[in-house]
């Protein structure tokens, strides 16, 4: 008497999620001609593989977030809770820099509470000043060579 | 040879800076990870678009080693397979790649 009658939404492989979102082909492609010479191609299929890591990535590191953060009893995911993750799942490497990277974000006001607040304390000034300062950090990768068309952007 | 590493500076530039990536799609994917993803901060999708550089990145390059020692210049989805497979940090992408390749002919 147990059937199993498929409802809505029968998900019969673990594996393959077909409605995956996926980031766009044309960005995902840019940033990987980033790192190859100049005269390298790339596969349409490649770049869709590559497209499909890059949902599973996502997918794989804020699961780990979520997990935390339901452990700890808290309902949002933050950016703490994505680099936390990172390092826990074996990227460290991404972890240390991201959390720079995070500082500085909400150093310059980050989500627009801590701006708003700043204004009503007549602080708005040491944000914009910080802008400025920050708008002047180039990008630099270690032993990048030809691609280095990195320029601040105004 | 290149290796993917730690970065020594971080452009930013405004408050969110601009991005590779477009932030919206991240959050979508992010809340398709799992039941438990309710609410996800501002922030995370930005450090998501930084993220999901560096690992495009740093797979990219990997990939494109197996290229090379296949003396070819494009860079096709076996590479990236195989880079996966030789690749500890990668093994959350096992199933997938050996998903997408049912049908082996060389």
């Amino acid at each position: 008497m147990a059937e199993n009658v498929a409802a809505s939404g029968s998900n019969d492989d673990d594996g393959i999620r077909e409605q995956d979102q996926l980031l766009p082909i044309a960005n995902v492609g840019r940033i990987m001609k980033q790192v190859l010479p100049p005269n390298a191609k790339i596969s349409k299929e490649a770049k869709e593989t590559m497209q499909e890591c890059v949902s599973e990535f996502i997918s794989f590191v804020t699961s780990e977030a979520s997990d935390k953060c339901r452990k700890e009893r808290r309902k949002t995911v933050n950016g703490d809770d994505v680099c936390s993750a990172l390092a826990a799942l074996g990227f460290d490497d991404y972890a240390a820099p991201l959390r720079r990277y995070l500082n500085r974000y909400r150093e310059l006001g980050g989500d627009n509470k801590a701006a708003n607040q700043d204004k009503a304390n007549n602080n708005s000034n040491s944000n914009e000043d910080k802008l400025e300062e920050q708008s002047s950090l180039k990008f630099r990768m270690i032993g990048s060579s030809k691609n280095s068309s990195m320029r601040p952007f105004d | 040879m290149r290796q993917a590493g730690s970065y020594s500076g971080i452009l930013i530039s405004g408050k969110t800076g601009p991005h590779l990536l477009p932030l919206a799609r991240i959050k979508k994917i992010m809340k398709k990870s799992g039941d438990g993803v309710k609410m996800i901060s501002g922030e995370s999708p930005i450090v998501f678009s930084k993220a999901c550089e560096m690992f495009i990145k740093e797979l990219t390059q990997r990939s494109w080693m197996v290229t090379m020692q296949g003396k070819r210049r494009t860079l096709n989805k076996e590479d990236v397979a195989s880079a996966v497979m030789a690749t500890d940090l990668f093994d959350f992408l096992l199933n997938l790649v050996s998903e997408m390749d049912t049908s082996k002919s060389s």
